[in-house]
């Protein structure tokens, strides 16, 4: 059994199958450099709140959404930051997220 | 049972860090986490590993959850401060599961390991051990935990709240975007239950919203308080933080934790399922 529970960073997509998912992946940066703490939150069309991972390391995050519109929201201690973002089926949808 | 009573923030657990009869116990899917650091004294339970039976799909038994607490140097009259992170869901899944083994003083740390790290307050590293104790539990309290035929007897006359994504419910998405899509189950919600996701609940930092502020999502969405309640998401830990929410802070009475939720009823052959954003009919 799979549990729901985010990991750091995002799930692996080793051994994921992409031509079925419409993957969201990126790095956090502040000041021109990853971040090592903070959280990122997708959004759906209504603004409801679909999921959330915390960053790794080096401010990367991944998330596996359906293929559609969907935001972006990033927390980091002293910041935050929102952007779109349109995911495809089959493909990797690449964000860079500057938070100010 | 009051909000101080089952909660406590930041101020407090500085406070009791120290306090012999505190335990903070941090609560992670990915117990690596806790091995890069924790707060300062927090011992660690993993959810999966520790919790669950290792051959069939349930609990570890009475027995075994008393072993597992008495090598963890927990004591039954303890205050048990739960934490973790994804908004503190894995901790309110073990603040459940504690209840269901009488566990008299548990709490949560509102906010949990996230709002924890954003106001930067101290992480330390290093594995903590307490000094072992004989834990005694008792037998596990079946008035909080639905199983699939109470769920089937509930739907159309009891709430049945569906605290998974919208698209989750609606069948578009078969697990949280997090994950890949690859569930072995049908999508959809079981008829009749509303949905409520669990992050309503919720303030961005993960802290919980004013007790008058989730009554009134919860009355807002349909639930008739007066009435049984099951909460449900896809493994049921999610569906803790609402159980949580529902029982622990509005108060309402007869909330049931169905643990089995969707990927056991999504997976049942011949019973009712709804698919798209509406509950359905019985």
């Amino acid at each position: 059994m799979t549990t729901c529970g985010a990991v750091v960073g995002g799930r692996s997509i080793e051994n994921v199958d992409i031509s079925k998912q419409a993957v969201i992946q990126g790095v956090v940066q502040k000041s021109g450099a990853p971040v090592s703490v903070g959280y990122v939150r997708l959004l759906d069309r209504n603004d409801e709140f679909v999921a959330e991972v915390p960053v790794s390391q080096k401010g990367e995050f991944r998330f596996f959404a359906a293929a559609g519109s969907w935001n972006i929201v990033t927390l980091v201690p002293g910041g935050s930051a929102r952007q779109p973002v349109t995911a495809n089926l089959g493909q990797i949808t690449d964000v860079d997220v500057l938070v100010g | 049972m009051s909000r101080k009573d089952v909660l406590v923030d930041a101020q407090w657990a500085l406070a009791h860090l120290d306090d012999p009869k505190v335990v903070f116990i941090e609560v992670d899917e990915d117990t690596a986490i806790y091995e890069t650091n924790h707060i300062r004294n927090a011992i660690r339970l993993d959810w999966k590993n520790e919790l669950q039976d290792p051959v069939r799909r349930d609990f570890i038994n009475k027995e075994g959850f008393e072993k597992l607490l008495s090598a963890k140097g927990v004591k039954s009259d303890d205050t048990v401060v739960l934490y973790g992170g994804n908004n503190n869901w894995f901790a309110a899944y073990a603040y459940w599961y504690f209840k269901l083994y009488g566990h008299g003083d548990v709490r949560l740390l509102d906010g949990g390991r996230k709002k924890w790290e954003l106001d930067g307050l101290e992480l330390v590293s290093g594995e903590v051990t307490r000094p072992a104790t004989s834990y005694v539990a008792k037998d596990q309290d079946r008035s909080l935990r639905a199983f699939r035929d109470d769920v089937l007897k509930a739907i159309g006359v009891q709430n049945l709240v569906d605290v998974r994504s919208p698209d989750e419910y609606a069948g578009r998405l078969l697990a949280p975007a997090h994950l890949p899509q690859e569930g072995g189950q049908i999508g959809g919600h079981i008829p009749t239950a509303a949905n409520i996701p669990w992050s309503k609940a919720a303030n961005d930092d993960g802290t919980f919203k004013s007790e008058d502020e989730l009554k009134a999502i919860y009355s807002a969405a349909g639930v008739d308080f007066s009435k049984d309640t099951i909460a449900y998401c896809r493994i049921g830990e999610r569906s803790a933080f609402s159980w949580f929410v529902l029982k622990e802070l509005i108060g309402v009475k007869n909330v049931r934790n169905y643990d089995g939720s969707w990927t056991e009823y999504g997976s049942l052959v011949g019973v009712p399922v709804a698919v798209g954003d509406e509950p359905g009919t019985a």
